[in-house]
């Protein structure tokens, strides 16, 4: 009977891998297509900014992430990832906030810029005004990467239940020996 | 941010490594390394490998991402590397279009069943 329960565990288990497999398959050709999508959008940017104007060459000297991972363990050793986004940089306002006459003389208390707390976009690298295509490749590319934690996610699912697989295959054979 | 989450590291050539860092997972200032690697045409073997590790044995990185045609290059340290964080993710690049079969992951997933296990 326990030979029998593990049969159908692997079974179980077995089915899952594949319904995984197929997952990633699928999260893969989205993902190559987002990439596409984002080199086209960047060689068009490439093209009205100039061929040199979209590369390392313009990379801020100061970084902060703008976007990072939760990892959440689901089950023993089973890692699953989410993509968080810090905030953004928020435009300066200029100009009075209430409805009132504005004092002519005299410097008016404008807030200053947070800007230690949020990370600067990394679209401000390349210039101020960036063509359409420059916006289009991010947003591409902002997409890719909540795939490819979806995609990491699955990976580890499928090798968690690889290293499952492999303990009750190895279960299985210990009882029929021991039934021998 | 009271606890920030885990990084996301890049490594591939300038196109790759430029989207991913419009997409604002960069990370670089005075005391840190940078959490990228753009591959140049003088960026040697021992440069990426050595980075590879590096990015391996740091805690705060989730996922590396990878140009497929810069893991064959590593594919020994990559195939070696068994623990689920950080997970390596072999993408695309402009001149190399995925492979499935050079793919760690799957290479692993197909290699689940040998002629014993199917009896």
């Amino acid at each position: 009977m326990a030979a029998l329960d593990l049969r159908a565990e692997l079974d179980s288990l077995l089915l899952q891998l594949l319904g995984d497999l197929e997952e990633l398959e699928g999260k893969r050709a989205v993902l190559n297509a987002r990439v596409e999508e984002g080199w086209l959008s960047l060689a068009k940017a490439r093209y009205a900014m100039g061929t040199k104007s979209v590369g390392p060459l313009q990379y801020a000297s100061h970084m902060e992430p703008q976007v990072c991972l939760q990892a959440s363990e689901a089950q023993e050793g089973l890692q699953k990832f989410k993509v968080v986004r810090s905030g953004v940089h928020a435009p300066e306002e200029v100009g009075p906030r209430e409805a009132a006459l504005r004092r002519r003389k005299g410097p008016t208390k404008t807030p200053e810029p947070q800007s230690s707390e949020a990370p600067r976009d990394p679209l401000n690298w390349f210039g101020i005004l960036v063509p359409h295509s420059l916006r289009q490749a991010q947003a591409s590319f902002r997409d890719g990467l909540q795939l490819a934690a979806d995609i990491a996610s699955l990976q580890n699912r499928i090798d968690w239940g690889r290293s499952q697989l492999r303990g009750l295959q190895e279960k299985l054979k210990q009882l029929e020996l021991g039934a021998a | 941010m009271a606890e920030r989450g885990k990084l996301i590291t890049v490594m591939g050539d300038e196109d790759t490594v430029t989207r991913f860092l419009l997409g604002g997972i960069g990370e670089l200032n005075k005391n840190c390394h940078p959490n990228f690697l753009v591959m140049e045409k003088d960026t040697t073997i021992h440069e990426i490998e050595d980075t590879f590790w590096q990015f391996l044995n740091q805690d705060d990185i989730g996922i590396i991402l990878i140009n497929q045609y810069i893991a064959e290059m590593v594919r020994q340290a990559l195939d070696a590397h068994q623990h689920t964080i950080p997970t390596v993710l072999e993408t695309p690049s402009k001149e190399h279009p995925y492979d499935a079969t050079k793919d760690s992951i799957l290479r692993r997933a197909r290699g689940m069943f040998t002629a014993e296990d199917l009896h």
